[in-house]
């Protein structure tokens, strides 16, 4: 009954960007990356879990709390970046759809508002419940990734020697190769993640007794989407051992066409549509219930339409605008999904440090809820990290030449 | 007479889904104004406010330039 938002929030985590920066990784460096899945395994949990706790303890969202304890202009600061960066995210979600029913012969005037319209219709149900059971059937989806992952056979010996034992690609340390193990950094853990579990955990109203279970419910969620990430990596690496050159994913589903037939291709692009509905959905909502909270709001599934108008509107504007601008004629998407990984960079270490703050608020929440030192010690270590990837990917793309 | 005492207690445990159940009181910020922090901290707080806005402001204007909006002839 606890079990949902930790698992929700790693899957729709895969999201369609995350697909293809996975099924990259593999194609161009093979099974080398494998390793900084099982590194970044144990950051996701422990940014969750103090999410899930302070939700827990507070029952009130992220973007509430960073309001209430850091006053309006942290409020509205943090309130626009995840805005923005979630709306840039959403327009790569909708251009994923597109592309990915177009190579199904599916024209994307048809599929982008079909997806803007299925998406509205799961959430305008007033259940909190039926959304989540639907969703976590979409997530469950995620497991045909392991059955693609031994259709093309990657060599298991080798899979676990490079998943335990960090090895550099051939040709060292180049631009590419940073800026993809960034990207893989930056796709796993997201801004809009905080937001989500949060608000998703005091929309369950998770008592204080269900801790225990929603870190359970935050581990397996991380372990599984660590899993199918690795398994993403594993099909793209189909590409780099048979030189097949793909700019994304539903690029190589047409090239494996004739070597691995069409349950293969099908399956990454129906695979790579669910990834986009699961990260729009969950993208949307953590927007909806941020700005619901902030402006003072109802904000909850449980909710009629017209219970909660602002909250929905906020929704649908954010699911509707991004899937209208997807079907403009030469919309520069490129530019989009360079913005959003930069952008998402740049804004995630200091939504660590609210988070980080928050979590050490003797005040507000007393000695049972704060962090501990070893707590804090882990997460200061993860905030320093992020804060040097991201500090060389502003650098990296403001100084393109930076590693050449 | 002995009494005879029958060993057969049923328990029954009603588990409670968390939106059925009673609401709890939580930790609440009402009252508390803004969080109590040291001068260390608040000025690391200022220090990332401008890194964050400075970062803003050149991602912005690198945008717009890859967009080639920057250099527009009329």
């Amino acid at each position: 009954m606890v079990f949902g938002p930790g698992l929700i929030v790693m899957e729709a985590d895969n999201d369609a960007g995350a697909v293809s920066t996975y099924m990259q990784a593999g194609g161009q460096y093979g099974l080398h990356l494998l390793w900084i899945l099982v590194v970044l395994l144990p950051i996701c949990y422990f940014v969750q879990e103090m999410v899930a706790r302070l939700g827990i303890a507070t029952g009130k969202g992220h973007a509430a709390m960073i309001y209430e304890r850091f006053g309006k202009w942290w409020g509205h600061f943090s309130l626009f970046d995840l805005l923005l960066v979630n709306f840039l995210t959403l327009i790569t979600e909708f251009a994923a759809i597109s592309l990915a029913l177009s190579a199904m012969g599916v024209s994307p005037r048809i599929s982008v508002p079909v997806a803007a319209l299925g998406l509205t219709l799961l959430v305008i149900t007033g259940s909190y419940l039926r959304w989540e059971r639907v969703v976590i059937a979409l997530c469950l989806l995620d497991l045909t990734w392991f059955g693609l992952a031994f259709i093309v056979h990657p060599g298991w010996a080798s899979v676990a020697r490079n998943t335990v034992v960090p090895t550099m690609p051939l040709g060292g340390v180049t631009s590419s190769l940073v800026f993809l193990v960034i990207a893989i950094v930056g796709t796993t853990i997201a801004p809009w993640q905080l937001f989500f579990q949060q608000s998703c955990v005091a929309e369950k109203r998770l008592r204080f007794a269900d801790l225990r279970w929603a870190r359970l419910d935050t581990l397996i969620g991380s372990v599984f989407t660590v899993c199918v990430a690795g398994a993403m990596m594993l099909v793209g690496n189909y590409g780099f051992q048979h030189g097949i050159v793909f700019q994304n994913p539903a690029q190589f589903a047409g090239a494996i066409l004739p070597m691995l037939g069409h349950f293969a291709c099908n399956s990454i692009l129906l695979l790579m549509v669910n990834a986009a509905v699961l990260g729009t959905t969950a993208i949307s909502l953590a927007s909806a219930w941020a700005y619901g909270e902030v402006r003072g709001w109802e904000h909850s599934l449980h909710k009629k339409l017209w219970e909660a108008p602002g909250f929905y509107a906020t929704y649908i504007v954010c699911v509707g605008a991004a899937a209208a601008f997807v079907l403009i004629p030469h919309v520069p998407l490129q530019l989009v999904i360079i913005s959003v990984q930069v952008f998402a960079g740049v804004i995630l270490p200091s939504a660590i440090i609210f988070l980080q703050l928050l979590l050490n608020d003797r005040e507000l929440l007393g000695n049972r809820w704060v962090n501990r030192p070893w707590n804090n010690v882990v997460n200061w270590t993860i905030i320093v990290v992020l804060f040097a990837l991201s500090l060389l990917l502003a650098a990296q793309v403001m100084l393109p030449n930076l590693f050449n | 007479m002995a009494s005879v005492q029958n060993a057969y207690e049923p328990q029954f445990f009603n588990v409670i889904h968390p939106l059925n159940d009673v609401p709890e009181q939580k930790c609440s910020s009402e009252g508390l104004g803004r969080i109590v922090m040291t001068r260390a901290v608040r000025i690391s707080l200022g220090a990332l406010r401008a890194y964050l806005v400075l970062m803003t402001l050149m991602l912005g204007y690198h945008v717009l330039d890859l967009a080639g909006v920057l250099h527009k002839t009329f």
